[in-house]
């Protein structure tokens, strides 16, 4: 079961994304890649109404040599619209198993996690936060936490190359380097999202990715 | 420790799946339900027919409120599609999208009310936060249909101007 599962979730690795929008337009999918300091993912989701989608999310901790392969819905639990604002509100979790990768012989486990987003943004500016909590059994559990500010040097119409700078900060309170800074370019066209960026604080990069159609 | 967290993980996952459907923030607003003649709106389109129309932002412009309050409304933003499905005799159609901010926003009412057969051309323009279709010659599209497609596509419909409203050359 474990192994069917893997392979349904394995083709995600090779795909891309990031959570911006994590909850589509009425029949919609997306997907999203992210990589971070300590893990990279890659999320595929379908949205069958503008309140949630649902999508196989594979995670690989490269710090805890792990893998996550989950079912992993988002709930859109407030949306605030203004004539130039937007801002949201979402629940996010997912449940799955839990797998030993590059080696690590630890046995299979179930592996839980939830948390929220939230953002806020115009045309040129962004703000937002995300957290989560995930249990994975033997292999550990932890909590992290980002927030993150954007500006958009100026205001592209539809389908223009719309560029954002940005700044994430990161909180991670059982890492030994708790507190990291991460500036970013966030690139948009279409349905295309590419962020590219540097933590300055630990030296890692940043590369997420994300494709809606 | 471990079973303590993962109960409140658990928990957490629980409420997840079994939470309402979302409570969009659907405050009252005002809905505009003009309906343009049809006579007034073909005026309108030979008055457009000598414009280049090479830039979705050529004509755009923001109308004078009839009401006098100050507000201005966005008109009909001309892309080539949008002149073309015009120049058949397509009705048009401007709706005000509240919280209208990225391409991903775009990109989601395109796909939506590309899909229906009664629309000739759609174009969502960021600068106006606005809405622009045309009908196929002969179709109708209510303003509640309009209001509920914007709601698939994740957002809410503020004003809905047709015809001459919509094109900026009512009296």
């Amino acid at each position: 079961m474990r192994g069917y599962l893997r392979l349904i979730l394995l083709p995600s690795l090779f795909c891309s994304a990031v959570t911006a929008r994590p909850v589509s337009y009425t029949g919609g999918w997306t997907i999203i890649e992210e990589s971070d300091r300590q893990s990279s993912s890659a999320l595929v989701h379908y949205t069958p109404a503008p309140s949630w989608s649902i999508g196989l999310r594979t995670e690989v901790n490269r710090d805890n040599d792990y893998a996550i392969y989950s079912v992993h819905p988002t709930l859109l639990a407030k949306r605030w619209f203004g004539k130039d604002y937007q801002g949201n509100l979402y629940f996010h979790g997912g449940i799955g198993v839990a797998s030993g990768v590059y080696g690590n012989p630890l046995r299979d486990e179930t592996a839980v996690y939830g948390g929220i987003m939230a953002d806020w943004e115009t045309r040129s500016l962004f703000a937002g936060y995300r957290s989560r909590y995930l249990d994975a059994g033997h292999f550990g559990d932890q909590f992290m936490h980002a927030a993150r500010v954007g500006y958009a040097p100026y205001e592209g119409d539809s389908g223009d190359l719309h560029t954002w700078l940005m700044l994430e900060i990161d909180h991670r309170p059982a890492e030994e380097v708790p507190i990291t800074a991460t500036p970013l370019v966030r690139l948009f066209k279409g349905p295309l999202l590419l962020e590219v960026g540097y933590n300055l604080t630990v030296n890692q990069p940043l590369l997420n990715f994300t494709y809606r159609f | 420790m471990m079973n303590s967290s993962r109960t409140v993980a658990c928990a957490l996952l629980a409420a997840l799946l079994s939470a309402a459907p979302v409570a969009q923030n659907h405050d009252h607003h005002d809905h505009k339900h003009e309906q343009g003649g049809a006579d007034a709106m073909h005026q309108d389109h030979s008055d457009h027919a000598d414009h280049d129309h090479s830039t979705p932002s050529d004509h755009t412009t923001e109308a004078s409120n009839p009401t006098g309050n100050g507000d201005a409304h966005a008109v009909l933003t001309h892309t080539d599609d949008i002149h073309a499905a015009l120049e058949k005799g397509g009705e048009p159609i401007v709706a005000d999208v509240m919280g209208v901010v990225c391409d991903f926003c775009a990109l989601a009412m395109n796909k939506i009310f590309s899909k229906r057969e009664e629309i000739a051309a759609v174009y969502v323009d960021l600068d106006t936060k606005a809405l622009n279709l045309v009908l196929v010659p002969g179709a109708t599209l209510s303003d509640e249909t309009i209001e509920e497609l914007a709601v698939q596509a994740g957002y809410r419909v503020a004003a809905v101007r047709r015809g001459a409203q919509a094109l900026g050359n009512a009296s």
